[in-house]
């Protein structure tokens, strides 16, 4: 019904429960939550099987990146690490993603999951602003980390290292319109109600473009700016999904999205003059993903070969593939026609750290009360 | 919890073993057998409190004490920032920061005026209400008084839209209203020119209308069964006019049930969100918009604090509500339904042809807001870039087959909705039937009780989900160890919380009409209380129990936000999580999981009625 929101502020779930689940499943090698770690948690008295090497990684992520209908990395990640490091990799999906280790956490609950995989500046700004201890070790030695691309490193304090990048742009139908080339020209007349894009505080591309456009106009200038998109009808849908469907449909010939987009419509065999990629400005706004150690993790160890096994050309690469994002490091290995479709601005342009704490949630609640104001 | 109800089972058990027995231990098992008679409602409504109480009331009031309890200070200032806020309140907010009333009413009447968000939220709330009890009431004068080829099939029918997932239904909405769906190519080509409707208020309403309808349909037609016709006749025969035998006899006895339909409706829509944000946009954001915004921000004092400020409003309202149903039941023995009449007119007369061409144009309607997006759906998932195909359906079949543990299965999400479904309803029917008994007897204040019985309707769903995590799924710490719940039996007690409500809704008016000295004469004879429920009320209110249990079973289906907290494991998610799973660049596989929704739940609504009876007293 209508309370069934789509996502929900909890995330996973324990293993204990009432009496046990009856059938309903208990210990798959899977889980949303921290059922997995059952093993590693019964006080070391079940060692009887396997006894030896395997030592477990659990990895906490989104669920788009191990499962989604089109291609995720996480299956192929799993399998190449477990085989080359003799070790088990559990893959953990809470709903509510980095919010839920910060509850735990909070709670004062144990944190079953060695690592994170995922995270974003917002992200980052958000577990500071709201934990007094670190939830983050240091990264420490990992090797590799030289590789990385010195504009996508966005944690100052060195607890997260990226591992890929996506760049938001805007998506449109050539055989509609033609996309404008500056901010500006979104509010042209002719591009009335042309726009969609995502409310930023429930959707990554939403806040990129939101964030993009207070780098545009600046603190002081981006609300005029979208009081005069907002007369010129831009739609703010809730999610990425309710925008892409939307922008598919043909209710608007543009819309806020990722600009690898003809990857996903070449898979598709779509037209491409129906999916072209459009940088306001010649710039594009980064997403650099990363990953990071949670403190007191089990096998830290572990955790930080992961990383640098991820930070491996032919992994980075492979990665970027199937994730449909750009890798993190000058060395990736990327098929040759991978560019043709997946498009890098000109100028990547994005907020680091610094800035974006104690700013974002005012520049995101200031935006909201603007634009709904009733 | 859920253990209490097992103890009843035992009973049971050990009531059918003594029966078989003989001499003396006949005579034990019929004291036994009464023991449980006499107590099993006592029994049952402890059961229900306790699971009520650990399910939902202590995992939610962990939440909602961050409203009053900042940095381990008491306050009420979280409350009265939101009260003075013109961004909440309007114009409201300014009255309750001390302006002059005079000057707030001036501007109140001025046009530019500021609604608030709960101003904006109360007022889109208030139009989808009427535009559901709108499109329900016809529905329910179709169902309850012709008879008809597929009559029942469509009756049971009535609640699919209930379950559907809102991605479902954004997908159905924008290829039936959107710029180039459906309707605008039937009125093109009548030329009649184009609708822009998608992003605007109105497509929000009717889509709240595709949602809610149903409910006051099914309720209306449910009351509308049980009305008795003897009361009818006696009215025609003493010169009534059809009409007034009408007003007089028959829409008293609907107004409870519509009025119902109309509250919950009013309470789903109020807290409505996803919809709103996929078919209007941000500037029709409503409360809900915001209490999630603020959690996943983690700003849980002023989260939790507009949560509540919007529980108090739906819960006044039901209130209001259930004052007006307890005041206005018409008592009546009947267990004689209304005749239905033929679809197709007996007679060219007026009178005859007048009632069915209104329902031929509702039927119009009815095919534009219900039918449409529903065949939009099952379209959508048999559409790829090439025009027609299964392909969709394969991607089903293939991470069936192929995909990896941790990723959702398709088959496990229909074998655990049904299992939960089932299950949860089990627990949910007892507990309806057991507060509808508690709620209607006769003491101070029980109405009161009635409304805080109606919390799991009413509460935010995304602050049941951080509840469930930080009350269950965290756990206490007890001696050391941490008694944490989570699980498929955690699962089965959140969605028989949720689903309650609706069995308690769709009795209680039912017991209260029953004549009360039907119950006193039986009670008179010796029959324990539990007894005469079973052997006179409750068959006296099948219909309600029936719709009641469709719905509880429906919520089961339909929820998300507790089962993605409780379940332990990818293998314990249901249809909606699978369906979030597949939303992908293409719309096809999630659609595809959507139409796989669809089916079940439509068998397993056409079951629940075939084997609840159709008519009444069965």
């Amino acid at each position: 019904m209508d309370r069934r929101s789509f996502l929900t502020a909890a995330g996973a779930t324990v293993s204990v429960s009432v009496a046990g689940c009856a059938g309903l499943g208990g210990n798959d090698e899977a889980s949303t939550g921290a059922s997995s770690t059952d093993e590693s948690t019964a006080d070391g008295t079940s060692t009887g099987d396997a006894g030896s090497a395997d030592e477990t990684l659990v990895v906490g992520t989104y669920s788009a990146f191990v499962d989604s209908p089109s291609t995720s990395p996480g299956a192929w990640v799993k399998q190449r690490f477990e085989e080359e490091f003799d070790a088990r990799l559990i893959w953990q999906t809470p709903s509510n993603e980095v919010n839920h280790y910060i509850e735990r956490r909070n709670a004062g609950v144990d944190i079953e999951a060695d690592m994170y995989l995922g995270l974003n500046t917002d992200h980052l700004v958000r577990v500071d602003e709201n934990l007094d201890d670190g939830l983050f070790a240091d990264v420490g030695d990992v090797a590799g980390q030289d590789d990385i691309k010195p504009g996508l490193q966005f944690d100052p304090d060195g607890r997260a290292i990226p591992y890929d990048t996506g760049y938001i742009s805007l998506v449109f139908d050539g055989t509609a319109t033609t996309a404008p080339e500056t901010f500006d020209g979104l509010l042209a007349e002719e591009h009335a109600g042309d726009l969609i894009t995502q409310n930023p505080a429930s959707s990554a591309t939403g806040r990129a473009f939101l964030l993009h456009t207070v780098k545009q106009f600046g603190p002081d200038g981006y609300l005029d700016y979208w009081s005069d998109l907002q007369d010129n009808d831009v739609r703010v849908l809730g999610s990425w999904s309710d925008a892409y469907g939307a922008w598919s449909g043909g209710e608007a010939p543009m819309v806020v999205s990722y600009s690898t987009d003809q990857v996903f419509a070449d898979q598709n065999d779509a037209n491409m003059a129906e999916h072209q990629i459009r940088f306001l400005n010649d710039q594009g706004y980064a997403n650099p993903e990363g990953m990071a150690v949670f403190e007191g993790a089990d096998t830290p160890a572990l955790a930080r070969e992961f990383m640098s096994f991820l930070l491996r050309p032919e992994i980075q690469g492979e990665i970027a593939v199937r994730n449909v994002q750009f890798p993190a490091t000058e060395s990736a290995d990327l098929p040759e026609d991978y560019a043709e479709l997946a498009q890098e601005p000109p100028e990547p342009v994005t907020f680091g750290y610094d800035e974006l704490k104690g700013s974002v949630s005012g520049w995101i609640s200031d935006w909201e009360r603007q634009f709904a104001s009733n | 919890m859920a253990r209490d109800f097992d103890g009843d089972t035992d009973g049971a058990d050990s009531e059918t073993a003594t029966e078989t027995a003989s001499g003396p231990s006949r005579e034990q098992g019929r004291t036994v057998r009464n023991t449980i008679e006499r107590r099993g409602i006592v029994g049952l409504a402890v059961a229900t409190i306790a699971l009520l109480l650990g399910i939902f009331y202590y995992p939610v009031a962990t939440v909602f004490i961050d409203s009053v309890l900042v940095d381990g200070r008491w306050t009420a200032q979280v409350f009265v920032s939101i009260l003075q806020d013109p961004f909440y309140f309007g114009e409201l907010a300014r009255l309750l920061s001390g302006e002059p009333v005079g000057a707030v009413i001036e501007s109140i009447r001025s046009p530019d005026r500021r609604l608030g968000v709960i101003g904006f939220t109360t007022y889109q709330a208030a139009l989808s209400t009427v535009a559901s009890v709108a499109l329900g009431l016809p529905a329910a004068y179709l169902l309850a008084r012709f008879e008809f080829p597929g009559r029942r099939t469509l009756r049971s029918l009535t609640i699919l839209p209930f379950v559907l997932p809102s991605i479902m239904v954004g997908v159905g909405f924008v290829a039936t209203f959107g710029r180039n769906g459906t309707l605008n190519a039937v009125l093109g080509a009548l030329g009649l020119g184009q609708v822009n409707l998608l992003f605007t208020l109105e497509a929000v309403v009717i889509a709240h209308a595709f949602y809610n309808a149903p409910l006051v349909a099914r309720v209306t037609t449910a009351a509308w069964e049980s009305v008795d016709a003897s009361a009818v006749e006696t009215a025609r025969s003493l010169g009534a006019s059809p009409f007034r035998a009408f007003r007089d006899v028959v829409a008293p006895q609907l107004y409870p049930s519509v009025l119902m339909g109309a509250a919950l409706t009013f309470v789903f829509t109020f807290s409505t969100f996803p919809i709103v944000l996929a078919l209007g946009g941000f500037q029709l954001a409503t409360v809900e918009v915001f209490v999630y915004r603020l959690i996943r921000d983690l700003e849980y004092a002023e989260a939790a604090a507009l949560a509540l400020i919007e529980l108090g409003i739906s819960l006044g309202l039901l209130y209001a509500y259930l004052r007006y149903e307890a005041r206005h039941t018409v008592q009546s023995r009947g267990i004689r339904p209304l005749p239905r009449r033929p679809l197709t007119p007996p007679s060219l007369s007026v009178r005859e042809l007048l009632p069915r061409m209104g329902l031929a144009v509702y039927a119009v309607v009815a095919l534009a807001v219900f039918v449409a997006p529903i065949a939009s759906m099952v379209l959508a998932s048999l559409s790829g870039p090439e025009g027609l195909t299964l392909a969709n359906y394969q991607f089903l079949i293939d991470r069936q087959t192929t995909g990896a543990s941790f990723q959702v299965q398709p088959w496990d999400a229909v074998r655990n909705s049904l299992l939960f479904g089932v299950a949860s309803l089990a627990v949910a029917l007892p507990m309806g039937v057991v507060v509808a008994v508690l709620t209607t007897r006769d003491y101070r204040g029980r109405k009161l009780v009635d409304a805080v019985a109606m919390a799991p309707l009413a509460v935010s769903g995304i602050v049941v989900g951080l509840g469930l995590l930080r009350g269950l799924v965290f756990g206490v710490e007890i001696g050391g160890s941490r008694l944490a719940v989570g699980g498929g039996l955690a699962i089965i007690a959140a969605h028989a919380v949720a689903g309650y409500p609706f069995v308690v809704r769709t009795v209680a008016p039912g017991l209260e009409s029953i004549d009360h000295t039907l119950v006193e004469s039986a009670r008179a004879l010796g029959a324990p209380r539990a007894r005469v429920l079973l052997d006179i009320e409750l068959p006296l209110v099948w219909p309600a129990v029936v719709a009641g249990a469709a719905f509880a079973f429906a919520i089961s289906i339909g929820e998300f936000s507790a089962t993605i907290v409780l379940a332990s494991g990818t293998n314990q998610f249901t249809m909606p999580i699978a369906i979030e799973r597949f939303i992908g660049r293409r719309l096809g596989p999630a659609t595809a999981m959507g139409v796989v929704l669809l089916v079940v739940t439509s068998a397993s609504f056409l079951l629940i009625d075939r084997l609840g009876g159709d008519d009444v007293g069965f």
